[in-house]
């Protein structure tokens, strides 16, 4: 599973990638998380408001920072 | 190129679709979009990324605080667009009901672009 986290390094982004990383770790589900900050790969997804979560290609969140229930149901826990 | 996709961090989320259609009120709908992203009222959004249910647009218009339909006519292409992907404009602007008749040209006039924004930020800020 490939999780790739859209933002430009803030405050909301950075929290986003914890949350991500502490479901993962709790969960033990293994995923490769990439956090994303180009901006023309941010748009090609047609975000416009970060930060975003992109699981294997599909956007499953933007604007806000998911919370762990969320995440767990992404990620099929 | 820096602000094209705006942090949701600070301020409230306010997404503004403009129809953008083929009439100088539909062309001047999304020039009074520009602007009024340019003057931090919200981020100017794809609307037809919403007709096309394109997953990144459709998120990025349900993290929106507050949406702005800004339509040239009242065929209300935005506003209906937005409707039929359930969601609901808070405020809704129709360009030709500012005393802007609707034509099929295409070249914006200075005077129509500055009477267009004066008349919608007078209703934005009347709330």
């Amino acid at each position: 599973m490939k999780i790739e986290i859209l933002g430009t390094g803030c405050s909301k982004c950075k929290k986003t990638k914890e949350t991500i990383e502490r479901v993962l770790k709790q969960s033990g589900v293994e995923a490769e998380v990439i956090k994303v900050e180009d901006i023309e790969k941010i748009m090609n997804y047609g975000v416009m408001v970060t930060p975003a979560v992109v699981i294997d290609g599909d956007v499953k969140l933007a604007g806000k920072v998911p919370d762990e229930k969320d995440i767990r149901k992404w990620i099929g826990q | 190129m820096a602000e094209e996709t705006k942090c949701s961090c600070g301020s409230a989320n306010v997404a503004i679709f403009p129809c953008a259609g083929a009439s100088n009120v539909g062309q001047l709908s999304n020039k009074i979009a520009v602007e009024l992203e340019k003057q931090n009222f919200g981020n100017l959004m794809c609307t037809v990324g919403i007709g096309a249910r394109a997953p990144g647009l459709m998120k990025s218009a349900e993290a929106s605080d507050r949406i702005i339909a800004i339509d040239g006519c009242p065929v209300n292409c935005a506003s209906k667009t937005l409707e039929l992907a359930g969601f609901k404009a808070d405020r809704h602007i129709i360009i030709s009901e500012l005393g802007i008749k609707k034509n099929k040209d295409k070249e914006l006039k200075d005077n129509e672009i500055s009477e267009a924004l004066e008349k919608t930020l007078d209703i934005l800020q009347s709330e």
